[in-house]
């Protein structure tokens, strides 16, 4: 299975898909004025991750934003959207972690929950 | 199209504010407490964005070094003002023209101060470049300290950099205080000698009755420039770093910001035809209940009727049926370009308080200037 990985900038997250260590970040700020381009990789790689014969049986995807813009929230719905349709979907869990004092991004969270048929948990921040 | 006769009076203040900055060439003015991270903020800035790009390194180290000694001689003066002192803010200004940069600042200093500071910055200008110079050693070895703690240094380097006479101006705020306006002009011409100083005293004026302007609209800081992905980033640490409310209210604003000013970036016109993005304005001012975002920016006029059925249409929502909206447009994936995933506005409106306040003022046949406030309430 292949890793993916993506430095952060400025205005981008990191992204850190790492199969042989089971660990799938996304983390940091994400408010590029081209959302679409910046998440191209992150779909092509989901959509063969999780459509292939051995995608995992046990999947946790870590969600750890301090802030995105409207046109991030779209693709972040996107992906939800890529994993929801695939065979393994039971299998993923999808961690939105949040600042304990930053209600709208747990609030963001479980909009996505009540959207996206996968399943959510909401831990906060340790600081 | 806001109705209310006396909110289309205040959002008439951004154009008139905007007219006024662009004729003056102002590009960004920061008025509030100048602590040093803020002051490190602005030098920042200053470097990543609002010094061209294309000038002479020695230049913009020019205007680095006199930037420095502004802001340093304005957090001087300001820890002298008792801190029960109203309007004990400070205000810097930098603005260019014609391959020229001049820097102002203000604050308040006891009128006590003001001969002692006057004589000082008298014989500043009374020296030429060589005796500023000898100057500037002999008080170094001397260490003869003004009753300001800097010894003149500051001063002397500001006139030494910038080749140029200082100019200054007080302003009375009352028997105990007033302003003191510092302005100073580096031009790109590097002769070494000193240039004769183009004596410019409408603009230290302009700029007085501007801190006033400002100081009654309690504007923190004002941005008047290209909207674009560096300069959003920018004003993002300058806001990330400089501004003292607790975290989730940060946040509000950071958000609302980015949403703001990434709505300028796709739909905005460039009403000047730059390459370098679309002439805008953006400021924060403050009431004691709550932050105002202010946005102003060109657009074509065709575009008026669509985009304020728009915001009239999210205004006219609840909190319920923003959420509905937010969510079907959402996963409305016929919706989704590089410019346009039509979230934008609904989620300005999720995140802050009361309605949106919009205007449309009339600029010529084709183009309007659109100015948008979002307010965040304190509570």
């Amino acid at each position: 299975m292949e890793a993916l990985h993506i430095e952060p900038s400025e205005d981008t997250p990191k992204i850190y898909f790492e199969p042989e260590v089971e660990l799938y970040v996304i983390e940091g700020k994400s408010l590029p004025e081209n959302a679409i381009d910046f998440y191209k990789p992150v779909f092509d790689w989901a959509n063969n991750f999780f459509n292939s014969d051995d995608a995992p049986t046990n999947f946790v995807l870590n969600f750890k934003l301090d802030y995105f813009n409207t046109a991030s929230s779209k693709q972040i719905a996107k992906l939800f959207r890529i994993i929801e349709n695939s065979p393994v979907s039971e299998n993923v869990l999808i961690k939105w972690y949040y600042d304990k004092d930053d209600t709208d991004m747990l609030k963001s969270g479980t909009r996505y929950s009540k959207l996206i048929k996968l399943r959510f948990e909401f831990p906060i921040n340790e600081d | 199209m806001s109705g209310d006769p006396l909110k289309k009076e205040k959002l008439g203040f951004v154009f008139k504010l905007f007219k006024a900055m662009q004729k003056d060439n102002l590009n960004y003015i920061y008025r509030g407490v100048f602590t040093s991270n803020i002051t490190d903020n602005i030098l920042a800035l200053a470097e990543s964005n609002l010094v061209k790009k294309e000038d002479p390194r020695a230049l913009k180290r020019k205007v680095y070094n006199v930037m420095v000694e502004g802001l340093q001689n304005i957090t001087k003066h300001q820890a002298d003002i008792d801190d029960d002192v109203e309007n004990n803010n400070g205000v810097f200004v930098l603005k260019k023209e014609n391959f020229k940069y001049f820097i102002t600042t203000g604050n308040l200093i006891e009128n006590d101060n003001i001969s002692g500071l006057t004589a000082q910055i008298e014989q500043v200008n009374s020296l030429n470049a060589d005796e500023l110079k000898a100057y500037h050693r002999q008080v170094l070895v001397d260490g003869k300290i003004s009753s300001k703690g800097g010894a003149g240094l500051g001063l002397i380097d500001m006139a030494r950099k910038s080749g140029n006479k200082l100019l200054y101006a007080f302003e009375k705020v009352d028997e105990k205080y007033s302003y003191f306006y510092l302005h100073s002009e580096i031009p790109t011409t590097s002769s070494g000698t000193s240039i004769i100083s183009t004596k410019n005293p409408g603009t230290i004026k302009y700029i007085s009755a501007l801190h006033k302007m400002l100081n009654e609209e309690n504007v923190l800081i004002i941005f008047n420039s290209y909207f674009n992905q560096d300069s959003l980033m920018n004003l993002l640490s300058i806001i990330e770093k400089q501004m003292v409310e607790k975290l989730s209210m940060k946040k509000r604003i950071y958000n609302t910001m980015v949403e703001m000013f990434q709505n300028i970036i796709q739909h905005g016109d460039d009403y000047k035809q730059t390459s370098e993005g679309k002439a805008g304005l953006f400021y924060i001012s403050e009431t004691d209940e709550e932050y105002l975002l202010n946005t102003g920016n060109y657009i074509r006029n065709t575009k008026i009727p669509v985009l304020s059925g728009k915001l009239e249409h999210i205004n006219s929502l609840d909190e319920e049926e923003l959420d509905e909206f937010y969510n079907t447009r959402l996963l409305d994936f016929g919706i989704d370009t590089a410019k346009e995933a039509g979230l934008g506005i609904i989620d300005i409106r999720l995140k802050t308080d009361g309605k949106l306040e919009f205007n449309f003022i009339a600029v010529d046949d084709t183009y309007s200037f659109y100015t948008l406030r979002a307010k965040i309430s304190k509570n």
